[in-house]
This record gives structure tokens, sequence and C-alpha cells, in this order.
């Protein structure tokens, strides 16, 4: 079976590669992510949830394999934005957002969507229904055609 | 809101693009096929004048120039034609175009002097294609370079030399298609000096192939949309764009209607126009109101009747627009090159809609 593991797309000159993101290196992620997940939960115990979701939005990790973790934490630190947001409060915090972060966000409940385990996928839904409310079916599609996952 | 008219040649058939000849009497389509239908205007709608039937495979674009009233096809078959009228056998006659090419090609258009024309293709490169009058066929020069993907649309810039082509590697790019022997030494002040064929004079990122672009009148800005919904406005390479985020599902087409507004379409069924408010381009109005629903008889007979022949309740499937399902072109239609008044647009729902741009509550915004 070992000619099925073979890539033969090696040898065709005319294939398309897409651009490697321009990420920092990974220990430069790895302390902005520290950063970043300090000033989050800074914001949260004070029960600004609406600045801690855009802390956690600010500047996405993009890229291959190697940033893997930082995106998994990432995700998960989003998440907790997302846990600690009140019910009625959604609305209100996903009208203050910036039309990229909107995007950002989508990209993140879908990531969490994904992992049913892991996350509360009725919280998700009332997150989703809120941020279609703003951006519409041009936010979803933003994220279906964005190359660079979270 | 605007009442266009609208024509259905073949209901239910798609039409794959569509153009009109210089006097609007005839239009050329393709319903979804490898054929061009020429329909004449009579005096109660169109009657079918000509099918041209020379391509194998689905024909993709056609463009009908106005001054010279030559058409060409391109189409999956990796041919273009053009297409003379010859009025003593009044047929139109076709010739075989070498575009060189390995894959179908997507697009088509006229340079505004007539003398050449560019196709695009899969094959990720385009076609300038221009005339031998030696050999007396028309040959085609290949911009390739850097393009990585299937180029999707093409546009011409006013002063025939320049050309702005989108691409499904996600980037829209200004090439010069100067051809020695056919053009005059040229240079622009926005886009570049010097100008031998092929230079990229401009290329623009986008998160998302990239559909449809176009030149404005003065060929100083264009502007291009793409797969993520949005809509880029660049006015030269040098300034950074301006990107209009659409709330709703992503445009296919567009063209500027003036200076200052664009007309663009697509997935959502509707077109829309985006106005120029000084400093800033932003989406100002959809340019369909919706129609009325004409709900004829008693509606609650009609209902129990509806349940008792189909066992269900009515279901409405109809949207509230003019098109019913994704507009693939729009065009300028009337009025001159830098103040469009109408426009026609057609699409997937086989429908060609005629639209008028000033009675559509847009007269009002200051374009």
């Amino acid at each position: 079976m070992a000619h099925r593991k073979a890539d033969v797309d090696i040898d065709d000159e005319d294939q398309f590669y897409d651009e490697a993101e321009a990420a920092a290196p990974v220990a430069e992620l790895e302390a902005a992510l520290a950063a970043k997940t300090a000033d989050v939960r800074a914001l949260l115990s004070r029960g600004n949830v609406a600045a801690a979701l855009q802390t956690a939005l600010n500047e996405p990790v993009y890229g291959g394999r190697d940033v893997d973790s930082i995106k998994e934490r990432t995700l998960q630190l989003v998440m907790e934005a997302l846990a600690a947001t009140r019910p009625a409060d959604i609305a209100g915090v996903v009208a203050e957002l910036r039309p990229g972060q909107l995007d950002v966000l989508l990209k993140y409940v879908y990531g969490g969507m994904a992992r049913p385990d892991l996350f509360n996928s009725a919280l998700l839904l009332s997150w989703h229904e809120k941020a279609y409310e703003v951006g519409g079916l041009g936010a979803i599609v933003r994220v279906l055609t964005d190359r660079r996952a979270v | 809101m605007a009442t266009p008219d609208v024509f259905e040649f073949i209901v239910g058939v798609p039409i794959t693009c569509h153009a009109f000849n210089a006097d609007r009497s005839q239009v050329a389509i393709s319903p979804n096929n490898n054929e061009v239908h020429i329909y004449s205007r009579t005096a109660t709608g169109w009657a079918l004048a000509h099918v041209l039937n020379d391509h194998d495979k689905l024909v993709t674009c056609i463009d009908w120039a106005p001054n010279t009233n030559r058409i060409v096809t391109c189409s999956q078959d990796r041919n273009a034609y053009v297409w003379t009228w010859e009025a003593g056998v009044q047929q139109w006659k076709p010739t075989l175009v070498l575009l060189r090419i390995n894959r179908a090609a997507t697009f088509v258009r006229w340079s505004p002097l007539e003398n050449k024309f560019a196709v695009a293709s899969g094959a990720r490169l385009i076609s300038i294609c221009y005339f031998e009058s030696e050999n007396n066929w028309w040959v085609s020069k290949h911009i390739k370079k850097p393009i990585r993907s299937t180029v999707l649309s093409v546009d011409w810039h006013p002063e025939n030399i320049l050309l702005v082509a989108g691409s499904s590697d996600m980037k829209a790019r200004v090439f010069s298609a100067w051809i020695k022997g056919i053009d005059a030494k040229a240079s622009n002040p926005v886009w570049g000096e010097k100008l031998p064929f092929g230079t990229v004079c401009g290329e623009f990122s986008a998160g998302g192939w990239v559909h449809g672009v176009a030149f404005s009148p003065s060929g100083n800005t264009i502007a291009f949309t793409a797969h993520d919904s949005t809509i880029t406005i660049a006015n030269g390479p040098s300034v950074p764009p301006q990107v209009i985020v659409a709330p709703n599902l992503p445009f296919v087409t567009l063209f500027f209607a003036s200076e200052h507004a664009i007309v663009a379409a697509g997935h959502d069924c509707a077109p829309y126009l985006i106005a120029n408010r000084g400093s800033h381009w932003e989406l100002a109005d959809k340019i369909d109101g919706g129609r009325k629903k004409s709900v004829t008889g008693n509606s609650a007979f009609s209902k129990f009747r509806q349940m008792d022949s189909r066992a269900q309740a009515i279901t409405d499937v109809e949207l509230n627009t003019t098109h019913q399902n994704t507009i693939t072109s729009v065009r300028p239609y009337a009025g001159s090159g830098t103040s469009v008044s109408k426009f026609s647009s057609s699409g997937v729902d086989g429908k060609l809609a005629v639209w008028d741009l000033l009675s559509a509550g847009i007269a009002g915004l200051r374009l």
C-alpha cells in the first residue's frame, strides 16, 4: 500500500501551493498568548465581558501545525469569555464588536461547534444567532471562504 | 423602486451569458449549452433569428462589439470564435481564434477600440487576441505571470492598453496588453509610465476568489468583488484600496455606472448600488424593491383547495426579487460610458431583465 501514500503531486510543477502565512516565531506567539490570557482573565474577573471578548479576538493566530497548540488554547480562551457572558448580554456584546472582529468571532463559534464534547453547543448557537443578526449571511460566507482557519 | 422589463426566452433554462448589439435590437444569449441564440426584437417580444452552434461544449461568455458589429464567443471547448455578419447570405460566419490554451475559456471582452480582445481561461493565463492581416487570422499572446489559478473575469481600460483581471488565486491584477504593431506607444499617469506587454501594473488581494472586475469610465479606479462578500475599490497601485464588507451573499459581477456609482449583483439575486460619498464608498441601495404578490381569488378557499389536492399547505418558495436565482452578469444597456441610465442582468433563473437606474429611486442619491 506504500504507493497510496506517495505524494504524486510533488513532481507536478503546475501544482498550486497556498502561500504560507507569515506568522511570527512560535516563542513570540506563546508570549503574546500568555499576555492575552492574563488580560482576558483580569477583565473577566472585573465583569467586563465585552472588553474581555474583544481582547481574546484580537490578532487571532493563523498558521500551520507548529501553532496548533496555541490555536487550541486561544479557542479555549475565547470560549471562556463566551461562557462568562450572561445570555441577556450576548446581543449587546456582539453589537460592540467591529466588523472584522465579528467574522473572527464566528470562526471561533464554528470552531467550538466542531468540538461538542468540549464546548456547550447550545451556548454557541445563541452566540451564532446574535452574530448572524448583525453580520448577515456575508459574515458566514467570509468564514467559509477564508483560508486562514483558527 | 424600479420595475424592470423582464424577458424569458426559454422558460427554466439558465442564461449563461448575454450581450446586446449596438442599437439593442438584437441580443445574443447562451441557453446553458454549446449554442449561442440570437434573438431579434419584435413588436411583441423577441424572436429567435439565428443559432450559432460551432462550439462543442458550454459557451461561457459572449461579447458583441458595438462599432464593428462582430461577436466573439468563448467556450469550455478551449476555443473562441469571432463571428462576422455576411449580409449576402444573411448568416453569421465564424472565424476560429488560435487561443493555444489547454483548459476551458471562461470570459471574453472586446477592447474599447475593438481591434483586440482578451480571453480569460482555466489555463492560468489570459490570451490577448488580435488580427494578423498577413495570415488573415486571429492570433494571441499570453499573459502568464504571475497568475496562479483560473482567471474568472477581465475588463479593459478605456484607453485600450490596460486590462484588469480577477482570478481564483484571490488576487485582482492590472496588466498591460500593449501589442506591438497594433497599439501606439503608451503610458498612463496612474498605472505606470512604461507599459510593455505583460507588465503587472497593480496587484490587489481579496479574501476569496475574485469573481468580477471593472475599470471606472476614467480608468483611474478599479473595483472587484470576491467570494467573501466584499467589494474592493482601488485608485491606482500605490493607494491603499477601500474594502466594502457586505452583509449579504457574495456578488459575482459588477460594472461602473458612472465615476461615482457601481452596480453589483450575484448570489443575492438582486442588483445593488454602491455609491461614492465624497471620500468613501458605501453600499447605498438595493435596486430591486421586491414585488407585491398578487393573491388571486379567495385565499382561504385556495388554501383549503391546496390542502385537499396536495395534502399540504401552500408553500411559498418564490423569492421577493425579480431574479429567482443567482445573477451571473450585469452590463450597461443605455446611456454613455460615463453615465449609464439603464442596465441589463441575466442569471441562472433564465431571465433577462433591463433595469432603469434613474427611476430606481437613485436619482435622489447624489452620485
